[in-house]
């Protein structure tokens, strides 16, 4: 398989759409590896990320047809698919189960402090890493684990409006640290 | 709304990483639409986590590629993919309901891009017709102009052909006194004795006039026809002999004898 050339991101997503074999190889190729990484910061389990990487390029390849090219790019379409499918995969029973049986608040501040140690230098894990630490934990509660503002705002007793502000000016933050 | 505000206040971060709420979500769709500087920002931030996810990517287990694709093979179009597919013998297993399911929802893509082609085109024919009209136009009229042109080379040329005949006599009638700056040239075939006249110099008669050609015979003026308005030489009466050529201006139609106050050129024979 050619890997030397480059598709446009409109003619890939042309090729996708035809069902083009080739196409999806290189997508693959291309990009498996962003993917898995960020699916890896959330489920941190290699098997397991594995598994959701299967079952997100097998989503990515039904559902092509729904993409939008004017909402956004592909990769931001892509990762949205995969972080969605590794919070779901966090979420499920036997996850939570081999997480041995810890109730889900407990498990959310627990996640939120031991798991960073865990996994810091992985994505973009290293990067939130480098915040202060009322920002770190709403990243890590909103990004990591998929918990909305409003669940965040219960969860950790701070107003609504706190969370958003907190959360928009890490995200900012966060821009800037990938930037330099 | 303040547009560099909403770039900077996170709003686009939070969309790109999917913690952006429906309603924000819908907002910012809408704001990429309206301003093209917020679509711009857009694509930055995604470019920056694509491009900060793409170099921290971990390759995941080898044999996982295979596994995803063994489980698409199926799904592949394999008229597009069926160079790599050593498993093509496979293909036929693929249920006909699958193949025409397939096919319709091709034949539908197919008609719906047919049908937006066929609006594209015709707006585009119409406009290519209404040039073609236009340059026909252009083309008539440079080709009745051309006719004219040609004609009128014609003409010069047949006149050249008579100037340069040996036997054709050329005589040159000067201005008279008061009328200098007036000239018209006589050519006497001297075999056929016709006359032409070439008026190299003579102003636009009034309305009314005409200038007419006179050959004196014996001392006496003879009518040798009237100056009509002709491209090059004009051809006149028939003079068995003369002495001389003139031309006086005179009423529309000409004059039994010529009016000599009126009289521009004139010039002897030999």
């Amino acid at each position: 398989m050619e890997k030397s050339f480059q598709y446009s991101e409109s003619e890939l997503i042309l090729l996708l759409r035809q069902r083009n074999e080739q196409a999806f190889s290189y997508l693959y190729d291309h990009y498996s590896g962003a993917l898995y990484a960020s699916i890896l910061t959330i489920v941190i389990d290699e098997a397991t990320a594995a598994d959701t990487l299967q079952e997100v390029f097998i989503k990515i390849f039904k559902q092509i047809d729904t993409y939008d090219s004017l909402k956004g790019r592909l990769y931001t379409w892509m990762l949205n698919i995969a972080r969605n499918a590794a919070i779901d995969t966090t979420r499920s029973k036997g996850f939570q189960k081999s997480q041995q049986n810890q109730s889900l608040s407990e498990n959310v501040y627990e996640l939120a402090g031991s798991v960073t140690i865990v996994a810091d230098d992985l994505g973009l894990r290293k990067l939130v890493h480098r915040l202060r630490p009322e920002w770190k934990v709403l990243i890590e509660l909103s990004y990591f684990e998929g918990y909305t503002q409003d669940e965040i705002a219960k969860l950790l007793s701070i107003p609504l409006g706190t969370v958003k502000t907190r959360l928009r000016a890490a995200l900012k933050e966060l821009h800037k640290l990938i930037k330099e | 709304m303040n547009v560099q505000d909403y770039i900077k206040s996170g709003i686009i971060e939070s969309y790109v990483l999917g913690m952006a709420n429906s309603a924000e979500v819908a907002e910012l769709q809408q704001l990429c639409i309206q301003y093209p500087e917020i679509k711009q920002a857009l694509t930055e931030v995604e470019l920056a986590f694509e491009q900060h996810a793409l170099s921290n990517a971990i390759a995941p287990p080898p044999a996982l590629k295979q596994a995803i694709f063994n489980q698409l093979k199926p799904e592949f179009n394999q008229a597009i993919s069926s160079v790599n597919s050593a498993a093509a013998q496979e293909a036929p297993v693929v249920s006909i309901n699958r193949t025409a399911r397939f096919l319709a929802a091709a034949s539908v893509i197919l008609l719906v891009i047919s049908g937006g082609m066929n609006i594209y085109l015709y707006s585009k024919f119409k406009e290519t017709t209404k040039e073609y009209q236009a340059l026909v136009l252009e083309k008539n009229t440079l080709q009745a102009n051309n006719q004219i042109m040609q004609t009128k080379s014609l003409d010069m040329y047949n006149s050249m052909q008579m100037m340069t005949d040996p036997s054709m006599l050329k005589v040159s009638m000067p201005g008279v006194q008061g009328k200098e700056a007036n000239y018209a040239t006589v050519f006497w075939d001297t075999k056929s004795k016709d006359v032409y006249i070439l008026p190299n110099k003579l102003p636009q008669p009034s309305t009314g006039k005409q200038y007419q050609l006179w050959a004196i015979v014996d001392g006496k003026p003879v009518d040798a026809g009237i100056i009509s308005d002709c491209a090059g030489l004009c051809k006149m009466k028939n003079i068995p002999t003369a002495s001389m050529f003139a031309i006086t201006l005179e009423q529309m139609g000409g004059s039994e004898t010529p009016t000599l106050s009126e009289m521009y050129v004139a010039g002897k024979v030999g």
